[in-house]
């Protein structure tokens, strides 16, 4: 490995800029860190370089940790994006600086310089002041200095960021060459997905400090993992629809399930589907199964190779868009057409079209959607208007339903359709009642809110048998990848058995947070507490403010009497995960 | 030459070096306490021992002492002369100002940068340079010096001398203040009033004026600080005619070489509050965000 | 070709005519009164005057003593500077503003206080006696005025050139190896050298022309501590209008010629920093 990196983590001020990032990178590998600004990737970068300390984790470069080694003995190589040239000296002194800080002789810094220059082709530009040359030549002696003195690993912080687009395209060809070429492990961040398309071997992907999934440019777009990156890494239309044994119905769509094995009891899913991969045509007929609604053309732009169309969905149709690609409306669906595609059905605005789907990524992600519940529809209603709600829904781009369960904790049966996505219910007396009733009928998401909660900085996980401990770590990955918080496992053995069953207590902490890594890139830390769960849950919850809990229920028995403490009016919220003993 | 009354007074400081990897954490601490404790030794001996100075010597004798050196009919006169000179000067070299920055910053013209550095120039010149100039043009032996006596008037060693020469030397203040932050403001928004009919009064008052407040009030305590604290020129016009001609900086010199130390030093107490005063302002000011050139 | 590019402004007329006409009753004419006196002087007696050996000695300690006065305004205000930009330490805020102390404090209150602290008995003159350094009434009481009353000069100049200074420029260096002393000496000190040398220059062109602080810590002994600008003060005393005029036109060829390094300077310091913003 070239460069290691192991749960990475910065603060300023309180708040996690990276949070818990691991990530290997391979020897001679084009790395790029794709992100929006204020992801964390350039204090990620700044970490790998040395020009900042973390707080937590280790880095380690061609084996040799390097986490407390300063960053003018690591030797790497930094670009910045304003050049950050020496300005008083001359192009030749600007490449020659590390090799003077390192005592070379002149003879051999004027080979090197040489050999440099003619790598970024700026050969006889030796003399020049760095202010006599344009933006693009700048960056490239920018370049040519950070490689003068033969640097492990290549670090580019938005380098093209100044560049008009014609000259960012040639300098991203030059310094993919010159990389091959020397064949040095090179890490980029950029905020351009085009330019991480067109430079990475691999991409990261990072927001809010997280990474959130690392892979080929064509693994990421074509099967991304979770909703951001789905959204961020080119356009898609985000549908919530359903999983069953015969494939994924898309409202009226019924489409193959592709390369995940399905789960074969019915549930709610959210949906990708590309720009390019919705079809339209004159008449449902031609689209087969693949048929979803008819729409009208709000919008039409034409961009050369491709035709982008805006369609709004007509009253009724059957499946729930969650949100429209490029920030459009949740009615309005974005298609791209080819030229070809253009010739055989042209359209116009306000053409009515029969709208199908070719194909539909399934994001693994296991919280769909929310459906606010309480015994009346005016409390529903209201239990919508969250804040916190509405900022989970907005941030994970999905949607609030409103329903009214009016024997809600009471004896009574439920309503008629079951459950789907997480039940959200207010934290006031009697939710630990309400919470085992809703699990009880077939909930396997409960939100506990209390009336008013921030967005939470830490998330305490805890999982009261095994068998919910999979689904736990998964919603909580889901979770955590749309706030800026700490994870934490709590491990809680019974207070009598402190001494014995120590050993045992740590082993579980290990394996829970190795299995959070490695199946979700969930970093956590871990605690281990004594005594009576329930007790010290509300104990740790009640220690500091901003803190939310996520526990994995197996067995319902006596739940309520249990977790009447923890949930009955209390000020955090709880979401509750239920997965039955099979 | 001015420039150098641009007040940096920047923002906040960067935070300090958040614990970078290897460096000698310790190291950097002694050379930061280094150099914090030198700055502050320089200025306690240059600047802080002097103005305490001046307050323990006022009140070496008592408070008593202290404020029945003001009853001095002298030194009433003397503090009477300055304010009158600061009032005259003030509002002169703003109006100046005003008219100065309007036409450099507003239009284009030949000889513009001529113009800017003659106006600065009595910022390089020796504030005796400029009593002494007045001297020539008005003194006994002067350009019109018999005219003056002919006609029995007066100019040097007594009033009009000491305004022109506080003239002189506060020339540039409100100017030097006012053109760079006109031009930055641009001419947007005065042409938009005047496209709207405003008259140029009118644009002058409601619109280019609520701009330039702060950066006006901000030339004028400045100009009005050295007004009233001109040494050097003043005392090269003045005569130095007790009760008539002494501007508080003459008279304190006077009272100082008659060993009367309580009596200087009160006066001299006296422009030291004005002088904290224009600090205070100052820094109020620059709190509004206006931050001088 | 017209005088002025046309603009829907109006006043420029009313405001330009005022602005010439002030500025040449007040500062124009004055100055040129001062260069026609002299001129009136026959070359040789001009001669006289400025090469006495009485001039010649105040030249020595005014510009000697302002030269002095510069550089270690030089040295501490890039201390002080650097410790304002770069240090956050509990008031702050409040030596930043005592900077500016020097502009507001009348020259004749500095000086007499100067005069007092240094004097044999005063509150650091009397550590500074047993050690044999008498700073009062002696060519350091005048370097020491002097250092006062430019202080501001060279620690405003320096301050923005400081802020200017990237913090990517010391991350680079040091990225390429450089250790923190040897990025402070090969990019920090060259990138602030324009603002380095503007401020000695300004501060060098104040210290020449004060009076007030100076003579009241000099002694103003002839040929020993008395300052051009006193010399020129005893002339006009003596109604020697002449030999003050000639006295004074040397010191106004010494202020155009300070004038001109810093607009020198300054264009230097703002080819460099073009693009550093670009």
């Amino acid at each position: 490995m070239s460069i290691a990196l192991d749960q990475i983590t910065k603060h300023y001020g309180g708040v996690p800029i990276v949070n818990d990032v691991s990530l290997d990178i391979g020897d001679g590998e084009f790395f790029v860190l794709l992100g929006p600004s204020g992801s964390g990737k350039s204090t990620l970068l700044r970490a790998i370089a040395g020009l900042i300390g973390v707080d937590h984790g280790r880095i380690a470069l061609h084996g040799r940790d390097v986490t407390h080694v300063a960053a003018r003995k690591r030797g790497v190589g930094l670009v910045f994006q304003n050049y950050a040239l020496f300005h008083h000296m001359t192009v030749a002194d600007n490449i020659e600086f590390a090799l003077r800080v390192r005592h070379v002789r002149a003879r051999e810094r004027r080979e090197r310089r040489g050999e440099l220059l003619r790598l970024v082709s700026l050969e006889g530009m030796d003399d020049r002041l760095p202010s006599q040359l344009s933006g693009g030549q700048q960056q490239r002696v920018a370049v040519a200095r950070a490689l003068a003195h033969k640097p492990e690993v290549l670090l580019l912080d938005e380098p093209f960021g100044a560049l008009d687009a014609k000259i960012r395209e040639e300098l991203r060809r030059t310094i993919r060459e010159v990389q091959r070429e020397l064949g040095i492990t090179t890490v980029l961040v950029t905020h351009d997905q085009e330019e991480a398309f067109a430079m990475a071997d691999r991409i990261g992907i990072m927001n809010l400090g997280r990474l959130l999934e690392i892979g080929a440019p064509h693994d990421l777009y074509s099967r991304p993992a979770t909703r951001f990156v789905a959204t961020f890494l080119g356009a898609a239309n985000l549908f919530l629809a359903r999983s069953s044994a015969d494939g994924i119905h898309v409202g009226a769509a019924t489409l193959a399930a592709g390369e995940q094995p399905p789960d074969p009891r019915e549930h709610e899913v959210v949906a990708v589907v590309r720009p390019e991969e919705v079809a339209v045509a004159a008449t449902d007929a031609e689209l087969g199964p693949g048929y979803l609604a008819h729409g009208v053309v709000d919008e039409l732009v034409f961009n050369g190779a491709l035709e982008r169309l805006r369609v709004r969905l007509e009253n009724g149709a059957a499946a729930p868009l969650l949100a429209g690609a490029n920030g459009a409306a949740a009615t309005c669906l974005e298609v791209t057409r080819t030229q070809h595609e253009q010739r055989a059905f042209e359209v116009r605005v306000g053409q009515s079209v029969a709208i199908g789907v070719r194909r539909a990524h399934v994001l693994p992600t296991p919280l769909s959607s929310f459906a606010a519940c309480a015994a009346s529809v005016a409390a529903a209603e209201a239990l919508a208007r969250q804040p916190l709600l509405a900022e989970l829904a907005t941030r994970m781009k999905t949607r609030i339903a409103v329903r009214c369960e009016p024997q809600l904790g009471l004896a009574g049966p439920r309503g008629d359709a079951a459950f789907v996505g997480a039940t959200v219910i207010s934290s006031e007396a009697g939710a630990a009642q309400r919470s085992a009733w809703l699990l009880g009928h077939g909930a396997r998401e409960v939100l506990v809110l209390p009336a008013p909660a921030a967005v939470p900085q830490r998330v305490l996980i805890h999982w009261l048998d095994e068998a919910a401990r999979a689904a736990t770590l998964a919603v909580s990955a889901s979770v955590l990848r749309h706030v800026t918080a700490e994870a934490v496992y709590v491990g809680i053995l019974p207070e009598e058995t402190r001494a014995a069953r120590r050993p045992y207590g740590l082993r579980s902490l290990l394996d829970a947070r190795s299995e959070a890594q490695s199946l979700h890139g969930l970093e956590m830390r871990t605690e281990l507490r004594f005594g009576d769960v329930a007790q010290e849950l509300t104990r740790r919850l009640a220690e500091a403010p901003g803190q939310m809990l996520i526990v994995g229920v197996g067995e319902l028995a006596r739940f309520a009497e249990r977790f009447g403490t923890l949930l009955d009016g209390g000020r955090w919220p709880v979401l509750l995960v239920h997965r039955a003993t099979s | 030459m001015a420039t150098a009354l641009r007040a940096a007074a920047a923002g906040a400081a960067p935070p300090a070096d958040s614990a970078r990897p290897g460096h000698n954490t310790w190291a950097s601490a002694v050379v930061r306490w280094l150099f914090i404790g030198v700055s502050l030794a320089f200025l306690a001996a240059l600047l802080i021992a002097p103005v305490a100075t001046v307050f323990a010597m006022a009140l070496a004798r008592g408070f008593e002492v202290y404020l029945t050196s003001f009853a001095d009919p002298d030194t009433l006169a003397a503090i009477r002369l300055t304010l009158v000179n600061a009032a005259v000067v003030v509002p002169v070299n703003t109006v100046f100002g005003l008219a100065a920055a309007w036409a450099i910053a507003k239009f284009e013209f030949r000889g513009k940068s001529v113009l800017i550095t003659l106006i600065d120039l009595p910022l390089a010149i020796s504030p005796v340079i400029a009593g002494m100039v007045f001297v020539l043009l008005f003194g006994l032996h002067g350009w019109f010096g018999a005219w003056l006596r002919d006609h029995d008037m007066s100019v040097i060693f007594a009033f009009p001398g000491i305004m022109l020469a506080t003239m002189f030397v506060t020339f540039p203040y409100v100017a030097r203040e006012l053109i760079p932050l006109m031009q930055q403001l641009g001419n947007d928004e005065e042409e938009a009033a005047i496209t709207l009919g405003a008259g140029g009064w009118m644009t002058f008052f409601r619109v280019t004026l609520p701009r330039i407040r702060w950066g006006l009030l901000y030339g004028l305590i400045l100009c009005n600080a050295r007004a009233m604290g001109e040494f050097g020129a003043v005392s090269v016009v003045s005569g130095h005619i007790r009760g008539l001609t002494n501007t508080m900086p003459l008279h304190i010199q006077i009272l100082y070489d008659e060993y009367n130390f309580v009596g200087a030093f009160a006066v001299a107490s006296l422009l030291t509050l004005l002088a904290g005063l224009t600090l205070v302002v100052k820094t109020l000011v620059e709190r509004t965000g206006y931050h001088g050139r | 070709m017209s005088l002025r590019k046309p603009s829907v402004l109006p006043g420029f007329g009313l405001t330009l005519g005022f602005t010439t006409f002030f500025l040449s009753a007040i500062v124009l004419l004055p100055l040129a009164a001062l260069v026609l006196a002299a001129a009136s002087m026959h070359w040789s007696e001009f001669l006289a005057v400025v090469s006495s050996p009485r001039a010649l000695g105040s030249y020595r300690l005014s510009f000697g003593a302002s030269a002095l006065a510069a550089t270690i305004n030089v040295v501490f205000g890039f201390v002080l500077a650097w410790t304002l930009v770069r240090y956050e330490f509990p008031g702050r805020k409040l030596v930043d503003a005592l900077i500016d102390l020097p502009f507001a404090l009348p020259t004749a209150v500095s000086g007499i206080a100067l005069t007092t602290v240094f004097a044999q008995h005063g509150w650091i003159g009397r550590y500074l006696e047993p050690l044999g350094i008498k700073v009062a009434y002696t060519w350091l009481g005048v370097t020491l005025a002097l250092t006062l009353i430019s202080m501001p000069f060279a620690v405003r100049a320096l301050q923005p050139a400081l802020l200017e200074v990237q913090r990517d420029l010391e991350d680079a260096a040091e990225t390429l190896g450089a250790s923190r002393f040897y990025a402070f000496r090969r990019i920090i000190l060259p990138t602030v050298l324009p603002a380095l040398l503007t401020g000695f220059t300004l501060a060098f062109a104040r210290a020449v022309g004060e009076y007030g602080s100076v003579i009241f810590i000099a002694g103003n002994l002839p040929m020993k501590t008395e300052i051009t600008p006193l010399l020129i003060v005893i002339h006009l005393e003596q109604f020697d209008y002449r030999g003050a005029a000639a006295l004074g036109v040397v010191m106004l060829l010494m202020s155009f010629v300070v004038l001109f390094t810093i607009n020198l300077l300054q264009a230097w310091g703002r080819r460099r920093h073009v693009q550093a913003a670009r």
